[in-house]
């Protein structure tokens, strides 16, 4: 068992509507520093409407969402890269056109965007923050690829390179969003790997649909269903749980939503 | 007779012209996701067949009719042989497409009919004006007013009530839904293309009376097509008719109090709206 | 070295064009239209930003410049600085309103405030002279001091003036676009929502782009009043903003060089046709289309792919070249 570390993330009675439709009802969630805290659910559930309010990729409805021990909760997501939160995307979202290590660079250079506007200096020496990109690269297993235009790459690379991208931030939490969708098997282990690896240096929140993994890494694992915390716990408490037996189980058999 | 009824009156006329304008090029961009640059093209062919047609002795009436219909296939020929083939691209390369377009169009219409203009002939039956005790006022701008209300009407009607409507409005929140459910997506597109069309030339015909046919005039349409889809929301069938009486009421009042300024308001009067509601007066955020 | 091969080409063209051209004042006029097409090759090749608007500091440029010649004793260096100033600041404003808006409404705007200021500058006689413009701008000398350094009074000694500025206005974009900033604005224009979500201030990111085209673009508009000693209305229109849009897309987005050869391309050719047929801009809009839909990379793309051809495919991309496979479906729930 490891020790208890502080909190670092708190979500408190966060609420997104859209519309008259209700994402996210009441969700209250603490993530400690330097664990994997895993967030699953039927499809559904909220859980990338979760992510979008911790990130600040969309705004809440309602509550507040506390970082550090910063109230956090109005602020858009650029703003909360530099404080030390970074995602990667459900949907891989890189820069197609352009070669992986830029992808990269452009990445550790987000927690500093007032560089950004340097109309004058290249990104060279100092400036193309070489150390951090050459680091990520080696810790997603990208360094062959560094100079291929990241639209080139196989899915699963382009999976790692997603993951890669939040950590060009080095953030003090690292969000995953279904780091492993789409990927084969071989790739898997890759993934989980590198995952675990992470929270040493990181805290990972992670949306994941692969049961192995989540079991396997997690130190913690939320699980929601239509908009709220159904359970929380440590793993093997989670993998006995009725309520949670029942909301997969059930999604599993009917094939709707639970 | 009060000047200022009257310029409202006259405002309220263009506005609704301006409506008819702006309403085609605000269903073809909630659904195809694409400004078409066009647009203006589509508004000038209609008032030069209307011209030609007037010119060759048939009525205003069958121009009317005529012309709308043939700009509407011209737009659904143009959607399936051109335009289709460039929804894959960046979407700058959509709107010079229609820019393209635009202006050989343009080149086209000086091509047949000149550089200067002709001018279109009120029809027999609405010339003259109609007298109510004090009120007199012109009988074409009072039928452009009442058939437009109609159209208006009709519009609604189509889109809110009939099948193709609703995959119109469908379509405009998620295309990948539609098509599952079975709905040729492609050939809405094609149909919605032009009846955007129709509807521009449509507004052409009905403004060649008051304004003549004038190969810049598209150019000018567009313009003043893309303040009222700005004002009024883009996408939003209410707001390009708040949007169109808005600025047509704005001009035509501005015509009196400060003549060569008129035209300027217009977009004095945009920029005003964008500030106070940057997605217009009854946009959605997107 | 690799770096500047670009900015030889465009040293080569400037030299060739006096040995086979008659017209000194095309010669300029090419040179004048790709910085303005450079510009809007900054916001669209580069940003990803579709804009109307450029018609817009073009005539600003122009007008500062005849009004600081005909109306105050200002020596013509700082004549053009000012309305090189101009120009940006105009970018600064439209931009400012404009940038708040993305993908369509932007364009749109650009267009409506592009109409704006052609009303505007319509009704404002007294600052722009209204429907006539403005006219008998004079093309000082460059002197110091009151020594006449450099006679402009010939079309080809006049050429020798644009030119430089060109030079060195194109090596100073160059440096804009391997800059920090240059190489952000790509990822913007690759795609905006990442980085946005990756830390970047997209709005300032646009400005910047914005005020910097309105600069080198009302610099353009300087040079021209200077050249044809007018300030015509025109160049507000909404033609000027469509030409200026056709030379950068028809040359190539995405390279400062390829604006040069878009410039060449349309006003040689417009010199060359509008002689044999007035009606030439119809074959421009047919142009313009076929571009859009089978030459999207322009003529800069289209020397390119003859290029790789005639290397037999010396060049290839680096590292691995595999085509991303199909999304396989994710598991989902529990594994039995």
């Amino acid at each position: 068992m490891r020790p208890k570390t502080p909190i670092l993330l708190e979500a408190i009675d966060v609420e997104k509507h859209y519309g008259k439709f209700a994402a996210l009802g009441g969700v209250s969630l603490q993530v400690r520093a330097n664990t994997v805290h895993s967030v699953i659910g039927p499809n559904g559930a909220g859980k990338t409407t979760l992510f979008h309010m911790l990130t600040g990729t969309k705004a809440v409805s309602g509550g507040r969402i506390l970082f550090d021990g910063q109230d956090v909760t109005h602020e858009p997501d650029h703003r909360r890269v530099q404080r030390g939160i970074a995602r990667s995307f459900q949907v891989t979202s890189l820069f197609l056109s352009l070669p992986v290590r830029e992808n990269l660079r452009l990445g550790a250079q987000g927690v500093q965007p007032a560089r950004a506007l340097n109309p004058w200096h290249e990104p060279v020496g100092a400036r193309a923050q070489s150390q951090v990109v050459d680091a990520v690269l080696s810790k997603v297993g990208l360094e062959n690829l560094a100079d291929t235009p990241a639209g080139n790459l196989s899915h699963g690379q382009q999976r790692r390179l997603e993951v890669g991208m939040a950590l060009a931030a080095r953030p003090k939490a690292i969000f995953l969003d279904e780091p492993t969708s789409g990927m084969g098997i071989d790739d898997l282990d890759d993934m989980k790997r590198l995952i675990k690896s992470l929270r040493d240096e990181h805290t990972v929140v992670l949306i994941e649909h692969n049961m192995n993994i989540v079991m396997d890494i997690s130190d913690t694992v939320t699980v929601m269903q239509l908009g709220r915390v159904l359970a929380e716990g440590m793993p093997h408490d989670i993998r006995s749980d009725e309520r949670v037996r029942t909301a997969y189980l059930g999604n599993m058999i009917t094939g709707g939503k639970a | 007779m009060n000047i200022y009824l009257l310029q409202v009156i006259n405002g309220i006329g263009i506005g609704m012209l301006y409506f008819l304008l702006a309403v085609g090029l605000s269903i073809v961009f909630g659904l195809l996701r694409f400004v078409n640059f066009a647009h203006g093209a589509f508004y000038l062919i209609g008032a030069y067949f209307c011209y030609q047609m007037t010119r060759w002795g048939m009525s205003f009436w069958l121009a009317l009719v005529v012309v709308p219909l043939v700009v509407g296939a011209i737009g659904w020929a143009t959607e399936k042989l051109v335009l289709r083939h460039v929804y894959a691209s960046d979407h700058e390369f959509h709107i010079l497409v229609t820019v393209g377009l635009a202006l050989a169009v343009q080149e086209l219409v000086i091509l047949q009919w000149g550089p200067l203009g002709d001018s279109v002939a009120v029809p027999d039956s609405l010339q003259g004006v109609v007298m109510w005790g004090s009120f007199i006022y012109p009988k074409y701008r009072l039928f452009v007013i009442g058939f437009t209300s109609v159209l208006a009407v009709l519009l609604w009607w189509v889109l809110e009530g009939t099948r193709l409507g609703s995959a119109v409005r469908a379509g405009s929140e998620s295309t990948e839904m539609v098509s599952l459910l079975g709905i040729n997506v492609l050939r809405i597109f094609s149909l919605v293309f032009g009846l955007g069309a129709a509807t521009a030339a449509l507004a052409g015909v009905l403004a060649s009376p008051i304004r003549g046919a004038e190969p810049f005039m598209g150019i000018e349409a567009l313009a003043v097509a893309f303040v009222v889809v700005v004002v009024g929301g883009l996408g939003s069938f209410s707001g390009a008719l708040l949007g169109g009486l808005m600025i047509g009421i704005v001009q035509s009042v501005m015509s009196t109090l400060w003549p060569e300024g008129a035209r300027l308001m217009i977009y004095v009067a945009m920029a005003a709206v964008l500030l106070l509601r940057p997605h217009g007066l009854l946009g959605r955020k997107e | 070295m690799k770096k500047y091969t670009h900015f030889l080409f465009a040293a080569v063209v400037v030299v060739a064009m006096p040995l086979l051209m008659q017209s000194g004042s095309l010669a300029s006029e090419v040179l004048i239209f790709a910085l303005a097409a450079m510009g809007c090759n900054l916001l669209l090749g580069f940003t990803g930003l579709l804009s109307f608007g450029q018609g817009i500091f073009f005539g600003l440029g122009s007008y500062t410049v005849a009004l600081l010649l005909t109306r105050w004793p200002v020596p013509m260096p700082l004549a053009l600085l000012l309305a090189t100033v101009m120009g940006a600041l105009g970018a600064a404003v439209v931009g400012w309103v404009a940038i708040r808006q993305r993908g369509t409404y932007f364009v749109m705007l650009t267009l409506a405030f592009a109409q704006m200021f052609y009303f505007i500058a319509y009704t404002a006689t007294g600052l722009t002279g209204g429907d006539n413009g403005l006219m008998d701008i004079p093309r000082p000398n460059v002197s110091i001091l009151g020594f006449d350094l450099w006679t402009l009074a010939s079309p080809w000694q006049f050429y020798g003036f644009v030119s430089l500025i060109f030079l060195v206005v194109f090596w100073l974009l160059l440096k804009v676009s391997r800059s920090t900033f240059g190489r952000t604005l790509l990822a913007v224009r690759d795609n905006e929502e990442r980085a946005a979500a990756i830390g970047y201030n997209l709005r300032l990111l646009k400005l910047q782009a914005f005020v910097i085209s309105g600069a080198v673009t009302g610099l353009a508009g300087a040079l021209h009043a200077m050249m044809t000693g007018l300030a015509p209305l025109s160049n507000a229109e909404y033609h000027t903003s469509e030409m200026i849009l056709v030379m950068t897309v028809i040359g190539g987005t995405g390279n400062l060089f390829a604006s040069l050869l878009g410039s060449a391309f349309y006003l040689l050719l417009a010199d060359w046709l509008s002689q044999l047929w007035p009606r030439w801009l119809l074959l421009l809009g047919i142009a313009l289309m076929a571009v859009s839909l089978w030459m999207q990379r322009g003529l800069w793309g289209l020397g390119e792919t003859v290029w790789n051809r005639l290397q037999g495919h010396r060049k290839q991309s680096a590292g691995t070249v595999v085509a991303p496979s199909a999304a396989a479906v994710p598991a989902k729930g529990e594994q039995a």
